[in-house]
């Protein structure tokens, strides 16, 4: 049995797409109660290691435990103690805020007489109560982001799980969103553990343990400042540089977790 | 554990999202319309000739018109779940824990259910088209067309499940809803039909759903009303299983 103490294990775990070796024998230890943050270049294996962690994809080989539950014997349990946050909306934009939270509580079991207290909590908590009311297609970005955030705490999960969050929105959406999932992760009556993908490095520096991919291989781990001191950095930009080297990723997304043509058009239009 | 409940909820979540949306409401109303009163009307004399003097075009087109809003109304409903993977709605469903025959439930319920609605408004259409019945037929009228939802749904779902795109939602309303459509009997009798084409209208589903309804509102009908009843809800079924299989193995 995995030990209690961690919200994320995987054995060697790995995936192939034909050819394709998206993720080669990753063994991941993710602390409970931690925030943690998933580096790599484009193409580095992390949305497949998400997918995986949500039960969207099956590995080739190794295995994978989520808050100690099977990813692949009890996908279940997996997807009732997380929460996901995916790197495109994932909301319903015809609905309006209460009731984008109201539909996730009711597909995630949570009682009909507790789901709208839930609901309020999280919208007062992350400041959009005023606007609970509106269709969320009328939501900017930032309160897109925030809502699914909100969102996904609504079923009281242990682990928040989100693939690169902060991509697009103003630093002072960036900085809102950091501080709600340190937040999340320091609360000690509910100890949560966030696991997070991300390409800023400034972000990552404000995490309790890195990980950084590359080619679906784990290069380095341990807290930003081990991996500055090992590298003779300063900076966590710097150190990650001199892990992954120089070379710009043209690859594009490992497959699967690439977006469709009409959801970059749409994400260029700014809409995405 | 709460797949009941997620299915009621999915399926809430598609009838609010149906009556936001003003131009599916005009849709509802607007397409009977045409086509009973203008294709009806206008093709009364030269192709109504022909039906003798047992029943006017317009009378004989108002199963065809009402089927023929099922059709797209339950195939357009269907496929919404492309819309839904799309704009990634989809995926936040799929991390959650309800089976996935939950949500293709839902969709298949609350597209069902659109459906009908919009099957009842057609059938409203009766007395400005000529059809008169009582509350017997009515019932039962009521009950062949939310039959007939049901597998129209369920196939549009088990279609949108497998489709990539939205353009392939015009490839379907062209080679799925039409032929549907012109070989179910709803727009001109089977009567003198070369082989194959005969061969199309007894293997349509459609078909006995047109003829059903035809039936429980007494007017000419060319199969037997149980028969009729059979065949429709086998295509229900069918139709709900297509759904669940399709699905199963939708990408997200």
């Amino acid at each position: 049995m995995p030990s209690p103490a961690l919200a994320i294990r995987t054995e060697a775990l790995s995936r192939s797409f034909g050819p394709k070796r998206a993720l080669e024998s990753l063994d991941l230890t993710v602390r409970a109660g931690s925030l943690f943050a998933l580096l790599g270049p484009n193409g580095a294996g992390k949305s497949t290691t998400i997918q995986i962690l949500t039960t969207l994809l099956a590995p080739s080989a190794g295995r994978a435990f989520v808050d100690g539950h099977d990813v692949q014997s009890d996908p279940r349990s997996v997807r009732r103690v997380s929460g996901v946050v995916f790197q495109d909306s994932s909301l319903d934009d015809r609905l309006t805020a209460r009731e984008n939270l109201d539909l996730h509580g009711a597909i995630f079991g949570v009682p009909r007489r507790e789901r709208r207290a839930r609901a309020e909590t999280q919208l007062a908590w992350i400041g959009l109560a005023g606007v609970g009311d509106n269709l969320v297609r009328t939501f900017s970005g930032g309160m897109k982001r925030r809502l699914e955030i909100a969102r996904a705490l609504v079923h009281d999960p242990s682990i928040l799980i989100l693939d690169e969050p902060t991509v697009g929105l103003d630093p002072q959406t960036r900085r809102a969103v950091w501080d709600k999932l340190a937040e999340i992760a320091a609360t000690p009556e509910r100890r949560r553990t966030v696991f997070v993908t991300t390409h800023y490095m400034d972000e990552a520096e404000r995490c309790d343990d890195v990980v950084i991919l590359d080619h679906g291989r784990l290069l380095a781990r341990g807290t930003p400042k081990e991996l500055c001191d090992r590298t003779g950095t300063t900076r966590l930009e710097d150190a990650f540089v001199s892990f992954t080297g120089h070379d710009i990723r043209d690859a594009s997304d490992e497959q699967g977790a690439g977006m469709s043509g009409m959801k970059m058009r749409l994400r260029m239009n700014g809409r995405g | 554990m709460s797949d009941l409940g997620a299915v009621v909820a999915l399926t809430k979540r598609d009838l609010l999202r149906f009556t936001r949306d003003r131009s599916q409401l005009l849709g509802t109303i607007g397409r009977p319309a045409i086509w009973m009163l203008l294709f009806g009307s206008g093709l009364r004399r030269s192709v109504g000739a022909s039906l003798g003097a047992a029943i006017d075009y317009r009378q004989f087109t108002y199963a065809g018109a009402i089927a023929m809003t099922i059709l797209f109304g339950g195939m357009f409903h269907g496929i919404t779940i492309v819309w839904d993977r799309e704009f990634g709605m989809l995926r936040s469903v799929l991390v959650a824990p309800i089976s996935r025959f939950a949500i293709v439930g839902g969709k298949t319920c609350a597209g069902a259910a659109v459906t009908f609605v919009q099957g009842m408004v057609a059938a409203a259409f009766a007395p400005l088209v000529g059809v008169h019945f009582g509350v017997t037929s009515a019932l039962l009228l009521g009950v062949a067309m939310a039959v007939m939802s049901l597998g129209v749904t369920g196939i549009g779902v088990a279609l949108g499940s497998r489709m990539q795109t939205f353009e392939g939602f015009g490839v379907v309303s062209n080679f799925v809803v039409l032929p549907l459509y012109f070989l179910s009997g709803g727009v001109f009798p089977p009567d003198g039909l070369p082989p194959w084409m005969h061969a199309l209208f007894l293997a349509n589903p459609v078909t006995y759903a047109v003829d059903w309804m035809r039936a429980v509102i007494g007017q000419p009908h060319v199969f037997d009303a149980t028969r009729d009843a059979l065949a429709t809800f086998g295509f229900a079924a069918a139709g709900g299983i297509a759904a669940a299989l399709a699905f199963r193995r939708t990408a997200h």
